[in-house]
């Protein structure tokens, strides 16, 4: 946006209303159906036979259902970095970014609670954590944490896309009646006055600080839900931070991703610039050396110590069982990022995209590490237990509903997109305006 | 000159190279493997009489558990109507078998029975054999002037007639999670000409169960003529474990929501009022702008 300050205000309603999907975004979008549908059998299953249909036991009670907790938790922390922590600082150059962030949050953080439930052979029980809750419990915790981010998040999509309702509503030719309906239903009395700006602003300004403490607990009570507990692995003062810094780099490998997929695909490189890439190149290099700062602290201070307790579990990790998925996670995860994003050259949109999906997958595969290892190694010995206790692999419900939720995400993030502007229409307006302003006289609307 | 620099090199490495090829051939000679296959036979209780078979691999000072190998365990002799059952060693290179109701009036017949273990594809050959005498064992307690003492009688079958089994040595003790607390001063016991270790038992003061109970055990360990042999008695003898309830009353972490330390529900629930207030605060917010919204004619945007 930068780069084009004489864009005028029709051209960029044009090009940030919604789109209809071409043949591409059909299919993706049916894959994304069929994948949650094959995870929705998996689960109709599991429900019928019960938890049994899971490769779970005894020792690792924990399996992919909780890795993916924590990976949509994590992921949903970029809604906080790149709306609020961008916006407080006065980041002007992040806005196209806002939305994307938030729409990921939101649908990562409906998902992450979605996996809870999932993850209990009961879920109907889970009307006695509202019924007989104690405060002293780090699942209550996170109840009420994940429950507080998610109305925050869903505010701070609303608020900014009243503005844009208008505008939708203005041009209802270009959606269909019921969309038409959704739009007027959620933004028909915003007119866009000096004082509703004013209390929007406001609103929006409250909720950037009430968030950054919300999502600062949200990620640190789901590593307490580890630390509190005296496990190899886990029993680490360390793993509130360790956990937010590496959310804060899944997010933004996250954003980085959906900037590169939706400037493509809907044409919006006069909005998405290099300039975003460049800058998202800085800010995620600095959060992948900070999240292997961290890593080196969690890993290398007990393998300095090698307490007899964590001495398999380090083992299992660096060369035994899980070792393959351990360097893939820190080098594809971590390190090459680093080494891509370092250089000017690899701060451009597809080496860009190429990390942002490194540092995601690596980043799904790190939270599979945190949380199943650890199970594994028990401080007393695993005895007269059935083989198969020894060892964990999901089962194909298991990998059917895990891949179901993270279908189910991206589902959400396409309808999104198809249905309302996924860079503020706006915002964008405004900040040109403002742009233009100035510029001398002489350079506006060159 | 070249040349002569390059076989200098060549005359230094062969004396290493010399080393390595003379240690590895000797190392081979000396790692020759035999399968080893070991039959032990178990009684609990006088009741309940199974087999466990060991099967491993023996390569210099090392052995190695053989696992996935199947044998067939058989009474007296390895023929079809004799056969106790089938195994399959796992990864410990274990296999166990229990006797069968089938073999019952074999097995009452013989008074010292044999157990033969054959690989599953070398029936020709025995894998390993084990004769034992039938034998049983009694653990009984008495109690005068206030000592406690235990008595372990041990029979062996002998013609159709139990007589006493002397000399047998055998642990006797008090069952806990790591194994067998002896009850006296020594390790173990062994049976005089009558077949009986009497012992005082000198564990006073043992935590049982919340009743005071706990088991008294006597076990007799790889005995050459009678195998593993392990009789199991509970007893009154321990002080009841009661659960300290003492500061249950007390505000603490893990106690119930309703002795929650106050200090941390005030501070959990002010920052749910706060973060909730504020959310309350800000939909609010929302209907004021929708108030003025309606308030202002479409038109007059």
């Amino acid at each position: 946006m930068e780069n084009s300050p004489s864009l005028t205000k029709d051209q960029i309603i044009q090009d940030l209303l919604p789109q209809k999907f071409g043949k591409l975004g059909m299919i993706w979008t049916y894959s994304l159906i069929f994948i949650c549908l094959i995870g929705a059998f998996a689960y109709y299953r599991q429900l019928s036979k019960g938890l049994v249909v899971t490769n779970m036991g005894d020792y690792v009670s924990w399996g992919i259902y909780i890795s993916n907790f924590v990976f949509f938790v994590a992921i949903s922390l970029v809604g906080s970095l790149i709306t609020a922590i961008f916006r407080l600082s006065n980041m002007k150059w992040a806005t196209p970014l806002t939305r994307i962030a938030e729409i990921i949050a939101v649908s990562a953080i409906v998902f992450a609670s979605l996996i809870i439930i999932i993850d209990m052979g009961r879920p109907d029980r889970m009307l006695n954590l509202f019924l007989h809750g104690r405060i002293q419990s780090p699942i209550m915790w996170d109840v009420i944490v994940i429950s507080t981010y998610f109305v925050i998040s869903l505010l701070l999509l609303y608020l900014p896309l009243l503005p844009d309702l208008k505008i939708m509503i203005k041009f209802k030719e270009r959606s269909s009646n019921i969309l038409n309906k959704l739009y007027l239903f959620q933004g028909s009395f915003w007119r866009g006055t000096a004082e509703q700006f004013k209390i929007s602003e406001r609103a929006i300004t409250i909720l950037c600080i009430t968030i950054i403490p919300v999502a600062f607990s949200i990620h640190t009570v789901t590593s307490w839900l580890f630390a509190t507990t005296y496990r190899p692995g886990w029993d680490s003062t360390n793993f509130g931070a360790y956990f937010i810094s590496g959310a804060f780099l899944v997010g933004a490998g996250g954003v980085v991703v959906a900037m590169f997929v939706f400037r493509k695909f809907y044409k919006l490189e006069k909005y998405i610039t290099e300039m975003h890439f460049e800058k998202m190149g800085r800010i995620v290099v600095m959060l992948s050396l900070l999240y292997l700062y961290f890593n080196i602290n969690e890993y290398l201070v007990p393998a300095f110590k090698m307490k007899s307790g964590e001495e398999a579990h380090l083992k299992g990790l660096f060369s035994g069982e899980f070792a393959l998925i351990f360097w893939f996670a820190i080098l594809i995860g971590m390190i090459i990022p680093i080494l891509i994003l370092v250089f000017k050259k690899g701060r451009k949109p597809l080496p860009m995209f190429i990390a942002g999906i490194m540092i995601v997958i690596g980043a799904w595969f790190k939270r599979y590490l945190i949380v199943t290892p650890t199970l594994l190694h028990p401080f007393l010995p695993m005895q007269d237990a059935p083989a198969e206790f020894h060892h964990y692999f999901p089962s194909w419900e298991e990998w059917a509903i895990a891949m179901g939720t993270l279908a189910g995400t991206l589902l959400v993030i396409t309808f999104f997109a198809r249905i309302y502007p996924i860079i503020p229409i706006q915002e964008t307006i405004t900040e040109q305006d403002e742009t233009c302003m100035s510029l001398p006289p002489t350079k506006r609307h060159e | 000159m070249k040349k002569l620099k390059i076989n200098k090199y060549i005359f230094l490495l062969l004396p290493f190279l010399f080393i390595a090829l003379t240690n590895r051939v000797s190392a081979q000679e000396k790692e020759e493997a035999v399968e080893l296959v070991k039959l032990n036979y178990f009684t609990v209780n006088n009741g309940v009489q199974y087999l466990i078979l060991e099967n491993s691999l023996k390569k210099g000072r090392n052995t190695e558990p053989l696992k996935n190998k199947v044998f067939h365990f058989y009474l007296n002799s390895n023929t079809p109507e004799n056969l106790i059952g089938k195994v399959s060693t796992d990864k410990n290179g274990r296999a166990k078998s229990f006797l069968p109701p089938s073999l019952k009036a074999a097995w009452a017949e013989s008074s010292n029975p044999t157990f033969i273990a054959v690989a599953v594809g070398k029936e020709d050959e025995i894998a390993a054999e084990l004769a034992v005498s039938k034998s049983k064992i009694q653990l009984d307690t008495l109690t005068t002037d206030g000592i406690r003492s235990i008595s372990v009688k041990v029979m062996q079958l002998t013609d159709s007639v139990w007589v006493p089994a002397a000399d047998v040595e055998m642990k006797v003790g008090v069952q806990r999670l790591g194994g067998i607390l002896s009850a006296g001063d020594e390790e173990t016991y062994t049976t005089d000409s009558s077949g009986t270790a009497t012992m005082e038992f000198t564990k006073d003061s043992l935590p049982g169960d919340q009743k005071g109970n706990f088991v008294l055990v006597a076990k007799i360990q790889e005995n050459d003529l009678y195998g593993n042999l392990l009789i199991e008695k509970t007893v009154p003898w321990g002080i009841a474990v009661k659960t300290d309830n003492s500061f249950f009353e007390q505000r603490t972490l893990w106690t119930t929501r309703f002795r929650t330390p106050i200090w941390l529900l005030i501070m959990a629930y002010s920052i749910f009022i706060g973060v909730w207030g504020t959310i309350i605060y800000l939909i609010t917010q929302i209907v004021k702008i929708k108030k003025l919204g309606v308030a202002v004619p479409e038109e007059e945007i």
